[in-house]
């Protein structure tokens, strides 16, 4: 039986749903299910970790692993591995678990696989699936070795409704911080503000907003919908919206279940972004935008009409 | 009248000038070299019309008033030429007169009646010339002192020709020739003065003097004429009015390569063009004696700056300033250019080595060190151009801006390294995808899909070739031009086949903005595919398309005869394999691409097709035809920002708006969306902008 | 200060990709320089202009990559090596790291710029596998790099709450990120003078290994095969009155997607 080690994905203290849906599809592909969480002040989510579907919790937490550091956390993790005598490690799609997974993968001697979209088990056999060539082609790999380190795409698992773990907290020794590559700070992205990676809903605003009027009309709808907002590179090149808010190829990858992009023509590097999503609804003025090719529902017409109108009618619907 | 001061005046006067135009004629002969002694008879010929026929002057239906203020002056002065000489004569030997011009011949009495009614007109036309300076103020003229000073010589010559003649006829008839001065008085044709009214008129203001004092008059006016002569003369190549000595070599010399100066194509190979950073113009020692003379000769009329788009829309391209600039740092350098040039002179390819080399770096400490862009020329001036050429289409003395500015994009360019940055993308994705935007070149053809289209690469048995263009290929507005001419060719069954994905951009852009690097590799494989298809006849959708695949690629073993879509379109009316209906609803005005009409000529076909199809007749907007406003895209603009001043195309959309209609139609793709996109800035969307195949198409029966 | 950058050929992604039994269709293809090695390349050389740093860029596998290197060269970088070897045909991000640890042990480099990821595998493992293996500090996704002294660099990384600034202890291992600069366009005249510069190419035993030291022999992961992505579809698109369309629209998707 294939044994699953899941890295918890944890933000300033919050456990997010994506470790949720790697547990899911471990339990789905008939594993043994562990989670390691590392951070600060995080004990208190065993609880939460184990109703996420964990049958074991290895907690490594320590006010020294407050903030990501690469080697101490892939420290963790292969103590975590070792431990529970994972055969198979997975990351959630975060930067953390893309800066730490290949230094597991080399420590362990295993072989690393990123943006997976699903895992194949087949006795001894495993096998992952995964995009290449920017999202235009899909590779099925072999893995040869014994243990295989994954990094899992957004949004690529389930979760499944009816999850329930055990809890079984074990406690991890602290590794040493890394000397050699010290956080002196974090300049936050603005906090409070819905993080894109997680939300059931995303909202992104593109060119046809044209400016600040309407970036904050369409914001106005997030905000309304307790979605996360999201933009096009255009606006944010245009200075309109920060850096960390570009859904697309070169930004962030979200997965959605509804993804709404308004104003945004669909240029592949943002297709590249999003086109993961559940259900996709475009709003552009012009009936010939790329994006009516991707989009489930796609409503042409003014954004400066519609937003309003999409506003009223979804109040409407939700209450 | 006086051998002896005669003499002396004609020794200072011509031997100042002399010296003047020797210095000025040497510095030319310092810079690089050019090739313009070819095809004398056209050069004749242009001089003609442009320089002694002042076509661009009186033959211009703007400012025509002036345009012919300016062609009396200048028809004057050249008759007048004569009479000067007559008068030099006349301070060796009294009654002097040029052979043929004496009272003998009839040659004699029709030119002093010429004389005498041109120096009115001239007189009248200085007077209009001092009331457009001071009272109009037309905003093109820059009112300078030296303006008013050489109109004033001018006046001067005129008044004193008139009031020395005057005194003559006064001498003679009034006073009974007490001094016997010679006079016409041919018993065939009469004597002088019944055929000179104007004389006759400023005699009769002087006629209140005695004898005496209007001798005195006589003397002092022959004088003061002869001296305002002498310096006036030599006034001249000191500053605008150089233009009146070196104007017509200046048109002699113009270009002959359509539309002008093709650029030169680059040896890029060569190693020691980039060891000598020799390659385009950086410094002013590198430009050629050609460039020089254009410099010389502008005389500071404003025209240029009057019909550019980008001075008329606040950018800091002042084509009268950066003539004046360069021609500054040129005097400035004079000295040392002319030492170099004799340096050069005593070079010896056979003799020894050391010597050449030494005298090698000689030359080169004497180079001019600035760098024009930069030091003398802000970039701003330089990357403003949209190479419209709507300058060269107004200047009167044929002055070659275009070719200069892109001579120094090219220094720039290849040999600096500084260049606007928001070309990399554009330069990037020719490079590697053979289009401005990068889009994979597996898509060039994508837009053909389902429209029944050959590829070369299937059948090249074609007669033409439909050489759509990285617009109509990529562009999701300028596919449907190119749909709706596939539209209108398979309707007259021509035989046609677009080359695909085997199409690159043929690279005009690149050379505007320099990159002859770029340009001669896109020039190369586009020539390569084309020969091996054994393609004749080409129909380009697009102007730019049109112009570098005619007249710059056969520079690179490119030759083809190449055809708008519009001119083509034409040819199918005419020859009657496509009928058009007169069904287009509502007002319609034309926007003339710049290199459609300026750098084609190719004025009347579309509008021969658009009225076929409108029902209403065409409004044309003021600024048309060959003064057609460009809509800002061109000369590499397209794939730049553009942050300073008024926005080029909202111009434009705005005088189209002024005309009220609800059409305007395009030949090009670059036009099609700067003018659509002017019209949504302007919220005006309800006035359509369409390419004349679209409208065709529509149209067609 | 020696900086190595890594230099990866890929396979130009504007282009359409196409799949035939399992394995993708080279005709027509055509390769060009990785994006974010690219952004690699020109941090290497901005760190030449303004520290003085001396650059080396390694490329491995390939083909001839002459082209791609010379266009390095006239961006700035100094030296240049190519490490082509067909026991490398099928390498993977482990086998890389490798390959470009005997690099950097032949030359003792202060600091290693690599691109974040490859445009045709999309992995991201390799700069932070060679970190590991040669036991050097790394951060990935880096958008900013300041020379401190000739010890210590500073970086700014986006990570996952926000940018991170990290003090390094060199040498050290960065992965860069594409929003950490504009790669320049190569000079014209770099790339007339690139024209004479020399390559340094070698196979696995000229550097001194063997493919079996490396790994190649038993590749800890194969693709098995290719599949073409399935596209989207378009779905449903409305024109007419906002009101009206919009308000279909949200029905639709409370009752037809479910996601109300």
């Amino acid at each position: 039986m294939a044994k699953v080690l899941v890295i918890a994905d944890i933000k300033q203290g919050v456990l997010k749903g994506s470790t949720a849906e790697l547990l899911s599809k471990a339990r789905a592909i008939g594993a043994q299910t562990a989670v390691v969480a590392i951070g600060s002040n995080i004990e208190s989510l065993v609880p939460e970790l184990a109703a996420a579907g964990s049958d074991t919790q290895y907690i490594a937490d320590d006010a020294s692993l407050d903030l990501f550091s690469a080697g101490p956390y892939a420290a963790c993790v292969v103590d975590a591995a070792g431990q529970f005598g994972a055969s198979q490690i997975w990351f959630g799609f975060s930067e953390s678990g893309k800066a730490a997974a290949p230094r597991v993968a080399a420590q362990l001697n295993a072989a690393c696989a990123t943006e997976i979209t699903d895992v194949i088990v087949d006795g001894d056999k495993v096998e992952i699936v995964r995009p290449a060539i920017a999202n235009k082609v899909v590779q099925r790999v072999k893995v040869n070795t014994e243990q295989l380190v994954a990094v899992v795409r957004a949004g690529a698992f389930e979760a499944a409704a009816d999850i329930t773990g055990t809890e079984n907290p074990v406690k991890l020794s602290i590794p040493a911080a890394d000397l050699k590559a010290v956080i002196k700070e974090i300049l936050s992205d603005a906090s409070g503000e819905i993080d894109l990676a997680d939300a059931d809903i995303v909202i992104s605003v593109g060119r046809g907003a044209k400016d600040q009027a309407g970036v904050d009309l369409v914001k106005d709808l997030a905000n309304d919908l307790a979605a996360g907002f999201g933009s096009s590179r255009a606006m944010v090149d245009g200075g309109f919206m920060a850096h960390n808010k570009q859904v697309g190829q070169t930004g962030k990858i979200v997965a959605p279940t509804l993804y709404m992009a308004i104003g945004i023509s669909g240029a592949i590097q943002h297709l590249a972004g999003m086109n993961g999503s559940k259900t996709i609804l475009a709003v552009n003025k012009d009936p010939e935008a790329p994006i009516f090719n991707v989009a489930d529902y796609g409503i042409v017409g003014d954004l400066f009409e519609v937003v309003p109108i999409l506003k009223q009618e979804i109040k409407k619907i939700r209450g | 009248m006086s051998p002896l001061f005669m003499s002396f005046l004609l020794i200072v006067g011509l031997g100042i000038f002399g010296r003047t135009m020797y210095y000025k004629l040497l510095l030319l002969t310092a810079l690089e070299p050019a090739d313009r002694l070819n095809h004398i008879t056209d050069r004749i010929k242009n001089m003609v019309v442009i320089a002694l026929g002042q076509k661009r002057l009186v033959g211009r239906k703007k400012e025509w008033a002036a345009g012919l203020m300016h062609s009396l002056i200048f028809w004057g002065f050249c008759i007048l030429l004569i009479r000067s000489l007559n008068l030099y004569g006349e301070g060796f030997v009294k009654g002097f007169q040029l052979p043929l011009f004496g009272q003998e011949y009839i040659l004699g009495y029709l030119y002093i009646a010429l004389k005498d009614i041109m120096e009115a007109i001239v007189l009248l036309m200085v007077i209009y010339a001092f009331y457009r300076r001071l009272i109009l103020k037309p905003a093109r003229l820059h009112n300078t002192w030296e303006a008013y000073f050489v109109l004033g010589m001018i006046g001067v010559l005129m008044i004193s020709d008139l009031l020395y003649d005057g005194a003559r006829f006064n001498l003679i008839t009034l006073h009974n020739n007490p001094t016997d001065l010679h006079f016409f008085n041919n018993p065939q044709f009469g004597p002088e003065f019944i055929w000179t009214p104007a004389t006759v008129k400023a005699a009769a203001l002087i006629s209140f003097l005695g004898p005496d004092a209007t001798g005195y008059v006589m003397g002092a006016m022959f004088w003061l004429h002869i001296i305002t002569q002498l310096t006036f003369l030599n006034f001249l190549p000191l500053g605008k009015h150089f233009h009146v000595i070196t104007s017509l070599p200046n048109v002699f010399l113009k270009s002959l390569g359509y539309p002008h100066e093709k650029t030169k194509l680059l040896d890029l190979e060569d190693e020691s063009v980039w060891e000598d950073e020799s390659l385009g113009i950086n410094h002013i020692h590198q430009l050629n004696w050609k460039q020089g003379l254009d410099l010389y000769t502008c005389t500071e009329c404003g025209r240029c700056k009057e019909v550019c788009p980008t001075y008329t829309t606040d950018k800091p391209l002042n084509l009268h300033d950066f003539n004046d600039t360069l021609k500054a740092e040129l005097f400035e350098n004079s000295a040392n250019l002319i030492q170099r040039s004799k340096l050069a002179a005593t070079l010896n390819p056979d003799g020894d080595e050391e010597k050449n080399q030494a005298i090698k770096a000689q030359m080169a400490e004497l180079n001019s060190k600035k760098a024009l862009i930069g030091e003398v020329i802000s970039e701003d001036t330089l990357w403003a151009c949209t190479t419209c050429r709507a300058c060269e289409e107004v200047c009167p003395v044929t002055i070659e801006h275009v070719p200069r500015i892109m001579a120094m994009r090219q220094g720039q360019t290849l040999m600096a390294g500084v260049y606007p940055q928001e070309l990399n993308t554009a330069l990037k994705g020719l490079e590697r995808n053979g289009n401005p935007w990068g889009i994979g070149y597996d898509k060039r053809a994508d837009w053909a899909d389902g429209l029944n289209v050959k590829l070369m690469a299937d059948d090249s048995n074609v007669e033409y070739l439909l050489w759509v263009g990285c617009a109509g290929s990529f562009d999701d507005r300028t596919k449907k031009v190119s749909a709706a001419l596939v539209k209108i060719l398979q309707k007259a069954d021509i035989s046609f086949a677009i080359l695909g994905t085997q199409e690159k951009c043929t690279g005009d852009f690149a050379r505007r903005v320099g990159n002859e690097m770029m340009y001669q590799m896109m020039a190369q494989e586009n020539i390569e595919t084309l020969n091996n298809y054994k393609v004749k006849k080409i129909i380009a959708a697009c102007p730019h398309c049109l112009n570098t695949l005619k007249h710059e690629y056969p520079q690179m073993g490119g030759n083809y005869e190449v055809i708008h879509h519009t001119d083509f379109i034409n040819q199918l009316v005419t020859s009657g394999k496509i009928t058009l209906n007169k069904s287009l609803e509502g007002s319609l005005t034309y926007h003339d691409p710049c290199y459609l009409g300026r750098y084609n000529s190719i004025y009347d076909q579309p509008r021969t097709l658009l009225q076929s199809i409108s029902r209403d007749d065409l409004t044309e907007l003021d600024r048309h035809g060959n003064e057609s406003f460009c809509c800002g895209a061109g000369g590499g603009r397209m794939w730049m920002e553009e942050t300073i001043g008024k926005r080029i195309n909202v111009e434009r959309s705005e005088e189209i708006v002024g005309k009220n209609v609800n059409t305007v139609a395009v030949g090009c793709p670059f036009c099609l969306t700067m003018i659509e996109d002017g019209m949504k800035e302007l919220g005006k969307e309800d006035i359509k902008t369409q390419d004349i195949a679209e409208l065709v198409a529509k149209n067609m029966a | 200060m020696k900086i190595l950058t890594t230099v990866k050929k890929v396979v130009d992604v504007e282009l359409n990709i196409h799949v035939t039994n399992g394995a993708i269709v080279e005709d027509g293809l055509q390769y060009v320089i990785n994006a974010w090695d690219e952004n690699a390349v020109e941090a290497a050389v901005q760190l030449k202009e303004n520290s003085g740093a001396q650059t080396t860029l390694v490329s491995i596998g390939g083909g001839d990559n002459t082209d791609m290197i010379r266009k390095c060269y006239a961006m700035g970088i100094e030296n240049g090596i190519h490490i082509e070897d067909p026991a490398l045909a099928k390498a993977d991000a482990s086998i890389y790291a490798n390959v470009l640890k005997k690099v950097y042990e032949k030359g003792g480099y202060d600091l290693v710029i690599t691109g974040k990821q490859a445009q045709d595998t999309d992995s991201g493992q390799t700069g932070i596998m060679l970190a590991e293996a040669l036991n050097l500090p790394c951060v990935s996704n880096v958008i900013s790099i300041e020379v401190m002294d000739d010890q210590h660099i500073k970086v700014s990384r986006l990570g996952d709450t926000g940018t991170e600034v990290v003090e390094m202890a060199l040498p050290a291992v960065v992965t860069v990120s594409d929003s950490i600069n504009e790669p320049r366009l190569p000079a014209m005249r770099g790339i007339m003078m690139a024209k004479k510069k020399k390559i340094d190419v070698m196979d696995l035993a000229g550097l001194g290994t063997s493919a079996d030291e490396i790994g190649c022999s038993s590749p800890k992961s194969e693709i098995a095969e290719f599949m073409e992505s399935k596209t989207r579809k378009a779905g449903q698109k409305f024109e007419g009155d906002a009101a009206q369309i919009t308000a279909q629209v949200v029905n639709l998707l409370a009752t037809e997607a479910k996601v109300f």
